[in-house]
């Protein structure tokens, strides 16, 4: 529902301090809280936004009369009696509370008081040349006032917000995969960006309903699932491409544990994980794989085939038997376990073999990752369905693609061409996983790592969380643009309001008044936290969809269609 | 059952004399061997040729081949493959079919948009066969994606589709930046995907697929092929069990030689010495052996035609070698400083260019400036003499990468192919007003 706006006077200032401006409202206005204001004199050019962020009720009468009034109407008047105020609108009145946000006249941050005693009015069309689309724009709503929304798009400086973080924090149900569909929606358009989502609820790309699947620009869109629909990409890893690194925060090792990982790594290279699992602990064991890599080769090579490296191969197995030796058979197979479980293998105990049961394997998803990083160059939206994996498994995907990504954008720093590449953001729900306090005092991981260097390579997060009290303030603090949506818990919103660009000591309210698709933005790259409504993604995109691509004739030449 | 899979015969690929023969002796030893193996019919799954209209003379026993083939009852399954499908229609495939040589399995129909593949069944063992072609450029996915899927998985009996397009999910590390498609584009429920086109060997499973198999080419397509594969084959299926046939034309040796901080005499001397000792092994038959030497690293002084490998080539055919080949493109010099462009795309090497170039003529092109900055935020007027020079020197660059912009999105326009379906009229209609809009006219 969009509101007209109503050139009416709303109030007069009558008292207060530069935070804290007090308005007698108008009997027959209604104001809001959140709702914003301005203040401008007749005649004059200076005009001053003020936003609202408490109300309170005004009386001429003394709480003793009030209260003796009162007494009165309930205790002796009958109902058939008429009890009223004589002028009652001039007696009783609300008092309104509000901030100063910015100058409208000239742009700028307020820095002064409005004049006493000048008239508020509501917001006008003609008050709104403040808002301009950047040149890299993300849409994130439409302007709001109280609850009144304005037709005026509110659109963030896509690149620069990406690469220094979003924070998406509300409490269930007010909207927070709403808002990350649409901004998603609106940076499929973009070219100046690639997004990651990891997406635990497979609910971004719309399998079965409507989704980012149905963009005008779908082939922007990569979809990774264990069981793809037709089109998308089965998620397969080949478990040749993990290092130890890639368990950084995803599972607890302790100090031998990932010592043994990297001495595996060190000695069988990308053929690591195959060597714990299958506890290369004997002689006999590594001569025989010694003999099998032998014979591989010789098939390659053919019979009368011959490769100098294979005997390489073969005297450097014989100078060491490895790192077998060096570490406790309890160790191994603690690692064991966890591998097994992790990466979802079993062993054949008959064949002596390992089987892969999901989507890290041995013959497949060697090209994986790589084809990831590159869509993301390309800048598409690449969607990884991890709604039938284990949250550990989720984010030991994530943390291998993005430390793949990351060390890819680093090289490109070293090398000079990172000016030239996308913005890269990776979208990651219930946040508190890998950055909360908890996780992180147990060691690094690269999301955290990417929170605070991110802004220099061009690689960004955008977390969600419902509980952004678990992240650590210096995290927070660097995600430096937040959309706050509804959010009942105050220690919550203290959280929130304590790392926020703006100052938002006033706001507890007003936050906690947010309904569902209402939010207040609060960014390094906006003037004053700016209160919008998120559009419903079903209604954003029904328009788009509406206009169908003309439908050609397709040409299958080279079948016989006889 | 019993069937021979072969894929990427590339008859006709090496342009050496000496190599030049190779591919099509591949493919007669590959169809003698399925003849003696007692196969039921035997798969192609595209490139049998090169190109669409090979030469005569290979032709002629290609056909002599067939028809022996034909002769004995071994069908032959075909579908055309990248190199030798023919957009226009005009390839040798289409003449091999109607001279009753070769069964192209590709047919179908339309319907509702949709592509309806049709089974052609052997006759011999029941198993219903379809597939899809290989286009340049990846350009059958759009037939994929038109495939009506459900039609091919409710079909019951032993069903084989064959296919010539690289599947993302199981492409090699060496070959990740292939053009390839998803798995999730071929129907379900095939007891058997016979694939080519990624010159591999693979037998993988997904969930879904069952068997879908790359048998690799049937000689190696080039220098890095014959390095790292040595020969090409084929496999062999027989009731579920799967073999994979070598076809060995020649013994090959590669050498990988570091010259690093090595003078070309040293390298030469160890390289003949390396040849020597590395060739003791086929020393009865240097008349069937090629070689390869990859050659990397920066010399210690002098030129690299210092080495003089022509001279060593002409030592080891005085021996006998058959072929020698050789790689140096990662072996530089100090004294000659190459002028290296780290530039691996097409796209970065365009880019590149149009830096390059960017000034030396002037674009009147109208470049619509992008309003400043978001909300309230508004340009401020530089008041010292220092801001006003800065803020040219802002403007200058954002020009110059404005130009650029453009100049990379007229190209993209010009880029634009024909839609399929879509009448060259409208084509060009879409071609100009992409042009109005971005030049502003």
């Amino acid at each position: 529902m969009i509101n007209s706006i109503k050139d009416s006077v709303k109030g007069t200032i009558i008292g207060g301090s530069h935070n804290k401006i007090l308005i007698r409202q108008k009997y027959d206005q209604k104001v809001e809280i959140g709702e914003l204001l301005v203040s401008q004199e007749k005649d004059k050019p200076e005009k001053t936004l003020l936003q609202v962020y408490d109300l309170i009720y005004g009386s001429q009468l003394s709480q003793a009369n009030l209260e003796l009034i009162s007494g009165i109407k309930l205790e002796q008047v009958s109902e058939e009696q008429h009890l009223s105020f004589i002028e009652h609108e001039l007696r009783n009145y609300n008092l309104v509370i509000a901030k100063n946000l910015i100058q409208l006249d000239t742009n700028t941050i307020s820095k002064s008081l409005p004049c006493f005693f000048s008239d508020v009015r509501g917001l006008k069309e003609e008050d709104l040349k403040f808002i301009t689309k950047p040149k890299n724009p993300l849409h994130v709503g439409r302007l709001r006032s109280g609850s009144k929304i304005f037709e005026y798009d509110i659109y963030l400086q896509g690149d620069a917000v990406l690469s220094e973080h979003i924070l998406i924090s509300a409490s269930t149900g007010k909207g927070k995969s709403n808002l990350t569909k649409c901004i998603l929606w609106s940076l499929v358009e973009q070219d100046f960006c690639g997004v990651l989502v990891l997406d635990p609820h497979d609910e971004y790309y719309g399998r079965n309903k409507l989704g980012l699947k149905d963009h005008p620009l779908k082939n922007k869109i990569i979809y990774y699932s264990k069981n793809p629909p037709a089109g998308a990409r089965s998620l397969k890893i080949n478990i040749s491409l993990i290092k130890p690194t890639h368990f950084r925060g995803v599972v607890n090792w302790s100090d031998a544990q990932y010592e043994a990982l990297v001495a595996y790594y060190n000695y069988y290279k990308q053929d690591w994980i195959k060597a714990i699992l299958l506890e290369k602990t004997e002689k006999e064991k590594i001569e025989k794989e010694k003999t099998e890599r032998f014979t591989e080769k010789e098939k390659l090579t053919g019979m009368n085939g011959y490769q100098s490296s294979t005997e390489r191969y073969g005297n450097q197995l014989n100078q060491s038997y490895g790192p077998n030796g060096s570490f406790q058979s309890a160790t191994i197979g603690v690692i064991k376990r966890r591998m097994l479980s992790i990466l979802d293998l079993s062993l054949n105990s008959k064949s002596d073999d390992i089987v892969s049961k999901g989507i890290f394997d041995f013959h497949s998803g060697e090209s994986t990752v790589h084809d990831i990083a590159e869509e993301l160059e390309n800048a598409r939206t690449v969607i990884i369905d991890t709604s039938n994996v284990s949250s550990q498994q989720e984010i030991f995907i994530g943390s291998l693609i993005c430390s793949e990504l990351f060390n890819k954008y680093k090289q490109y720093k070293t090398d000079g061409s990172l000016a030239e590449k996308p913005q890269i953001s990776v979208v990651i729900e219930e946040a508190p996983r890998v950055l909360g306090k908890d996780v992180l005092e147990k060691g690094s991981n690269i999301f955290d790592t990417i929170a605070r260097e991110g802004r220099k390579f061009k690689v960004g997060l955008i977390a969600i969380t419902q509980l952004p009290s678990l992240i650590p303030r210096q995290i927070l603090a660097n995600m430096n643009t937040k959309i706050i949506l509804g959010m009942e818990m105050g220690i919550e919103r203290k959280a929130i309001i304590e790392s926020a660009s703006q100052d938002l000591n006033d706001d507890d309210k007003n936050i906690a008044c947010l309904d569902k698709g209402e939010a207040i933005v609060t960014s390094n790259f906006v003037r004053f936290a700016t209160p919008i409504k998120i559009p419903l993604f079903e209604e954003l995109i029904f328009k788009e969809i509406q206009t169908k691509v003309k439908q050609y004739a397709k040409d299958f030449s080279g079948v016989n269609l006889g | 059952m019993k069937f021979s899979h072969i894929a990427d015969c590339h008859i006709g690929s090496w342009r050496d004399p000496k190599l030049r023969e190779a591919s099509l002796d591949a493919f007669l030893m590959a169809t003698a061997k399925s003849k003696e193996e007692l196969v039921d019919f035997i798969l192609i799954c595209g490139d049998l040729f090169n190109t669409s209209l090979p030469a005569i003379d290979k032709l002629k026993i290609v056909v002599k081949k067939l028809k022996e083939l034909k002769e004995s009852d071994i069908p032959v399954y075909i579908i055309p493959g990248s190199h030798d499908f023919s957009p226009s229609g005009k390839t040798i495939l289409d003449v091999l079919e109607n001279a009753g040589l070769v069964i192209n399995v590709v047919k179908g129909r339309v319907v509702e948009n949709k592509l309806s593949l049709v089974f052609t069944e052997d006759k011999k063992t029941g198993a219903k066969i379809t597939g899809l072609l290989g286009k340049k450029g990846m350009l059958e996915k759009s037939y994929y994606e038109a495939l009506d899927k459900e039609s091919l998985e409710q079909e019951k009996g032993f069903k084989i589709f064959m296919f010539h397009t690289a599947l993302t999910e199981l492409k090699p590390k060496e070959l990740e930046d292939m053009d390839s498609a998803p798995v999730s584009l071929l129907p379900k429920g095939f007891d058997y995907y016979a694939g080519g086109h990624v010159h591999i060997i693979a037998n993988h499973s997904l969930e879904g697929y069952t068997s879908i198999v790359y048998p690799g080419p049937l000689f190696p397509n080039n220098f890095k092929e014959i390095e790292e594969l040595k020969h090409g084959g084929f496999y062999i299926y027989e009731d579920g069990n799967l073999t994979h046939f070598p076809i060995k034309i020649y013994n090959v040796v590669s050498l990988c030689f570091d010259c690093n901080n090595k003078t070309p005499q040293e390298i030469r001397r160890e390289l003949l010495t390396l040849l020597e000792n590395e060739l003791e092994i086929f020393k009865n038959e240097l008349n069937k052996t090629i070689v390869t030497i990859r050659m990397f690293g920066l010399i210690k002084e002098g030129k690299i035609s210092d080495i003089n490998l022509d001279d060593i080539f002409e030592q080891m055919y005085q021996k006998g070698i058959y072929f020698i080949m050789k790689n140096t493109t990662k072996l530089t010099t100090t004294e000659f400083e190459e002028i290296k462009i780290n530039l691996e795309k097409s796209n970065d090497i365009e880019e590149a260019l149009i830096k390059e170039h960017i000034g030396k003529a002037r674009l009147n092109l109208k470049i619509v400036k992008a309003e400043p900055e978001i909300t309230g935020q508004k340009e401020e007027t530089p008041t010292t003499e220092q801001e006003r020079e800065t803020n040219e020197h802002q403007e200058e660059i954002n020009e110059h990468n404005e130009q650029i912009n453009t100049i990379k999105q007229l190209m993209t326009s010009l880029d634009l192919e024909k839609m399929e379906g879509e009448r060259v009229v409208d084509f060009e209609q879409r071609i100009k007003d992409n042009f109005k809009k971005l030049l502003q006219i």
